[in-house]
């Protein structure tokens, strides 16, 4: 039973089927108590200043905890820099196995690639789908837990995004994971109403710094809806895998997702959108396609290193709500 | 009577304005104005207002870095690019336009229409657009900020992605043989390649141009040469945001 690192969301199905341990690096990463100090180390290590915070965090994660037995990559729908990051593993010693999520979307481009990590991690597809009707109970629970967000108002922004970010990996123990799931539902049922006046959507990878969804529920305004890591928890309800893969918009093209937040829009009623992006990521490019193609109000924010939000950020974050009422 | 503060990251901007006109305007230094009006409580910043001439803390309005990063015992408290919508609306009497706010170390791009800010932008973690580096570049050059801020014909081309580098790389154009007047327009220019993209889609064709960096004809003139927009600098650049304020209590009380 190895400890295997992810970059991002993989078909993690294949990983628990071959009796593995997921672990998302991201989720590491971030709630290290010492994530600053990873982001220096991998400075350390060489990794330029500019560049994101999230890739020298993988980094350090793997080179500076050391208990990761071997990383998976996703080299083609995530982040360029990942080729780096897996040459920089490979010189220190540490196995990497590459995945590509092909651009087009083509089905059979997916499947080779899901049936190649099959046989690197010597599982059948028999098991892998076992696995996919188990992980789809935890992920219908996960399902609920966002509909409390946005139709009941008893959920809160943070814990959207923590739920639903953690089933990239569930937190590498379904069982537990399922459990502390319910428990949070159970309150979440007779939590009271949140009655804020301003409904936010939050587009773009998870945030590197800790407070956004607090500063803004201070301000009152909740976040309703978490773009990126709802497609995490994938509540496609399809049987076919490769196509469960197909539908996670995230390492495609824009303009799906485009789609995809706009039926959230609109199903959610929501005021605003957030786009957060993180410094020095290709992403920021795509800001510009978001703000044509969105017909709602748009702030932008960037996060570089971890820890709080800046005094900057949150005078643009209170000018948008003001902008708003 | 009502009283403005903008406390700014370069200096605080004092206002006390009657129901039609400005009354008395000072601007401080701020880190000399914390100092010498300013105490840290448990509650938050107290300033000694009476000391500064203004009323009773209730009738202040602020703003600042940030509704939630300043504290001040006692004011009310406005957003910043709220106290430039309003100040911009009160200083020029028009409802439609876009404001560009050049300050110490920030620019603000707010887009105005019937009178309400519909969207804005601000300058990313970087002060090359600012107040802050016009000052450093005037001192490269050995010349007034007002002298920097009057030239903008025949410009040396200025990459300044970075407002510390471009100092240096002023200093590489001043060694190949460059004049002041051309350096001093490269360096104006700079700063409208800075805030371009941000007029640009937040376009209006009137620009109400405020802050410090204001003073100065050139970039006005820049910006109208080269957008083909009418560029309006008020009465009182610096003091917009200050204004702002004064004109929210104004509103607020009746």
């Amino acid at each position: 039973m190895a400890r295997i690192g992810m970059t991002t969301t993989v078909p993690v199905e294949i990983i628990l089927a071959a009796g593995h341990i997921p672990v998302d690096l991201n989720n590491i990463f971030i709630n290290d108590k010492e994530a600053t100090r990873l982001v220096e180390v991998a400075e350390d290590a060489g990794y330029p200043r500019n560049i994101c915070g999230w890739i020298k965090g993988l980094y350090s994660v793997v080179v500076d905890r050391g208990d990761i037995d071997m990383v998976l990559a996703v080299t083609q729908g995530d982040c360029s820099n990942t080729h780096a990051l897996m040459e920089t593993l490979e010189l220190v010693g540490i196995e990497t196995i590459p995945f590509a999520y092909p651009f087009d979307r083509d089905y059979d481009i997916l499947k080779l690639q899901m049936d190649k990590l099959i046989t690197a991690l010597g599982t059948d597809w028999d098991s892998v789908m076992a696995v996919k009707k188990r992980l789809d109970q935890v992920r219908g629970k996960v399902a609920e837990l966002d509909r409390l967000t946005w139709q009941e108002n008893t959920v809160g922004g943070f814990h959207n995004h923590l739920y639903q970010v953690s089933c990239s990996d569930f937190n590498g123990d379904v069982d537990a994971f399922e459990q502390d799931v319910n428990q949070f539902i159970m309150q979440a049922q007779s939590a009271t109403e949140y009655t804020e006046d301003l409904r936010l959507g939050f587009i773009g990878v998870p945030p590197i710094v800790n407070d956004l969804y607090d500063h803004f529920e201070k301000m009152g305004a909740r976040v309703v809806f978490n773009e990126v890591q709802r497609q995490f928890a994938m509540p496609y309800h399809v049987d076919d895998l490769v196509e469960q893969y197909r539908r996670y918009t995230y390492p495609y093209g824009v303009f799906r997702r485009i789609e995809d937040i706009k039926e959230e829009i609109e199903k959610r009623n929501l005021d605003g959108i957030v786009h957060y992006v993180q410094s020095f990521c290709f992403r920021q490019i795509e800001d510009m396609i978001f703000r044509e193609k969105l017909d709602i109000p748009v702030l932008t924010i960037e996060g570089d290193k971890p820890g709080k939000l800046d005094a900057r950020t949150k005078l643009r974050m209170d000018s948008f709500l003001e902008m708003l009422r | 009577m009502f009283y403005g503060i903008d406390l700014g990251s370069r200096s605080v901007k004092l206002v006390i304005m009657d129901h039609n006109s400005v009354q008395r305007s000072d601007i401080f230094e701020t880190v000399q104005f914390y100092r010498q009006y300013g105490q840290s409580t448990p509650e938050g910043l107290v300033v000694d207002f009476k000391a500064v001439g203004m009323g009773a803390n209730r009738d202040v309005v602020a703003t600042g870095y940030g509704r939630n990063t300043i504290n001040i015992v006692g004011a009310t408290v406005i957003a910043e690019l709220k106290a430039h919508t309003v100040g911009a609306i009160w200083q020029t009497g028009l409802s439609n336009f876009t404001v560009l706010d050049l300050g110490g170390q920030d620019s603000k791009v707010i887009k105005v229409r019937n009178g309400k800010m519909v969207d804005f932008a601000t300058n990313d973690k970087c002060a090359a657009s600012t107040g802050r580096y016009l000052e450093n570049m005037a001192t490269v050059l050995g010349i007034s900020l007002e002298e920097l801020s009057s030239y903008r014909e025949n410009p040396v081309e200025l990459s300044a992605t970075c407002a510390i580098f471009g100092e240096s790389e002023l200093i590489g154009r001043i060694v190949e043989g460059y004049s002041v007047p051309e350096l001093a327009a490269g360096v104006n220019y700079t700063i409208f390649k800075r805030i371009k993209p941000m007029l640009t889609a937040l376009k209006s064709e009137t620009v109400i141009f405020t802050g410090g960096v204001a003073l100065g004809p050139a970039i006005a003139q820049i910006i109208e040469s080269e957008l083909g927009l009418q560029v309006i600098v008020p009465k009182y650049p610096q003091l917009n945001g200050a204004i702002g304020c004064a004109v929210h209590g104004r509103e607020k009380r009746g």
